[in-house]
């Protein structure tokens, strides 16, 4: 008895919360002014054709520069982890020999799906996608290699590398902003150039470039992490 | 068949890339061209070991001739066996007798013997399990010959000729 008058509460609580909410937007309004004002001003401002990268990337630029930091905590964190965990005694036999077709076709496909990502992230400004989508093709790409030669190592400095390099461009490229007269951290400081041209928007196409190959070489770095698991812990290293 | 270079192999997947940059972004603006240049020799960089056997020899007008060639005849056989399957599935004595045969190639080249693999899967009624050296294992929906020498002729003797031309 108790229970359900305590339920009855709780919901007349969430009816008037909801009612309340509602009442505060009159019947037929648009309630997105936000996306409403990036719809019409979004092009003209930022330069990029393709309206949600203006917003990713320009109005919430900072937004994205933190999303770069949790998958780059994702890796770390993973590479952590298997570090911890050690080794598995398997050896390499234990793998199953990938099929022919399998080892043949995705070692002719893998240029094929690297030039995909390069375009898309390199269009990230233009046509649908980006930094983000683009380095998860690649590093599809690289999964595909791993899983058709169990063997394959991929060069972990240089990874390392790219992906440092990667990470200091958007930085810095934000920090030039705070020293402009506008005095904006991300400032899109470069000329806007012509729309729908590959050298427009800025440095929107610079720091997806960037964000493409930070994203593939820390995917990379985790299938590397997770077949290490596998391989290479077998042999004591 | 001969090695080629490293060179060559470069060469080659650079000129591949690019064409299928052009053919991604469909256009001849130079900004775009020039992009795609630079992407394909970055890319080509990275890959070029694994694309090609052949590099640059891919491109002699004897396998670019046959290439063209393939394709309809390709195309023809998949309607030949189109109609072969069509009729062994609507008709209600149910003429199917099916089983795994090996059959025997000539081709030398890892790249033939994939579109070997991969013609005959596209098929309709044959499909390539797996291939070891020159032997590829086929699950056909009705055995007609069950020896290696009479199988090689029915499934991979109408595509091998072609693609021998093609990729050696």
């Amino acid at each position: 008895m108790v229970r359900k008058v305590v339920y009855s509460i709780f919901l007349a609580i969430i009816v008037l919360a909801l009612a309340m909410f509602f009442a505060a937007y009159p019947f037929g309004k648009n309630k997105m002014t936000v996306g409403e004002y990036y719809l019409n001003h979004g092009v003209a401002q930022t330069g990029a054709a393709n309206i949600v990268t203006s917003v990713v990337l320009d109005y919430r630029g900072f937004d994205t520069l933190g999303e770069v930091s949790v998958l780059f905590a994702a890796a770390a964190g993973v590479a952590i982890l298997f570090f911890l965990a050690g080794g598995t005694k398997r050896e390499q036999e234990d793998l199953t020999k990938p099929n022919f077709v399998v080892r043949v076709g995705s070692r002719i496909i893998f240029p094929f799906i690297l030039l995909f990502g390069s375009y898309i992230f390199i269009h990230g400004h233009l046509t649908p996608g980006g930094g983000f989508q683009g380095g998860s093709i690649i590093a599809s790409g690289f999964l595909l290699l791993y899983l058709s030669y169990p063997g394959t190592r991929t060069n972990r400095d240089g990874l390392s590398i790219i992906e440092g390099l990667a990470g200091l461009t958007f930085v810095v490229l934000g920090l030039i902003g705070l020293f402009l007269p506008q005095y904006s951290f991300l400032y899109n400081f470069l000329p806007k150039g012509t729309l729908n041209t590959i050298v427009s928007a800025g440095i929107l196409p610079i720091i997806y470039i960037a964000i493409g190959f930070k994203v593939a070489s820390e995917f990379a770095g985790i299938v590397d992490d997770m077949m290490c698991q596998v391989i290479c812990r077998g042999g004591g290293k | 068949m001969e090695k080629v270079g490293k060179l060559n192999k470069y060469v080659f997947t650079v000129v591949v890339m690019f064409i299928s940059w052009v053919m991604l972004t469909s256009t001849f603006r130079p900004d775009e061209l020039i992009t795609g240049f630079i992407v394909s020799l970055l890319v080509a960089l990275g890959s070029f070991e694994y694309l090609t056997e052949h590099g640059l020899g891919h491109f002699s007008p004897k396998r670019i001739a046959y290439l063209m060639l393939y394709g309809p005849y390709y195309l023809w056989q998949i309607l030949l066996a189109n109609f072969d399957v069509a009729y062994r599935v609507i008709s209600p004595s149910m003429p199917i007798k099916p089983g795994f045969v090996a059959i025997k190639t000539n081709l030398k080249t890892d790249s033939g013997k994939l579109a070997l693999a991969n013609s005959i899967t596209m098929t309709p009624g044959t499909l390539t399990i797996d291939a070891k050296d020159d032997v590829l294992l086929i699950h056909w929906i009705y055995v007609k010959d069950k020896t290696l020498e009479g199988a090689t002729k029915e499934i991979g003797g109408p595509f091998e000729k072609y693609l021998k031309e093609i990729f050696g």
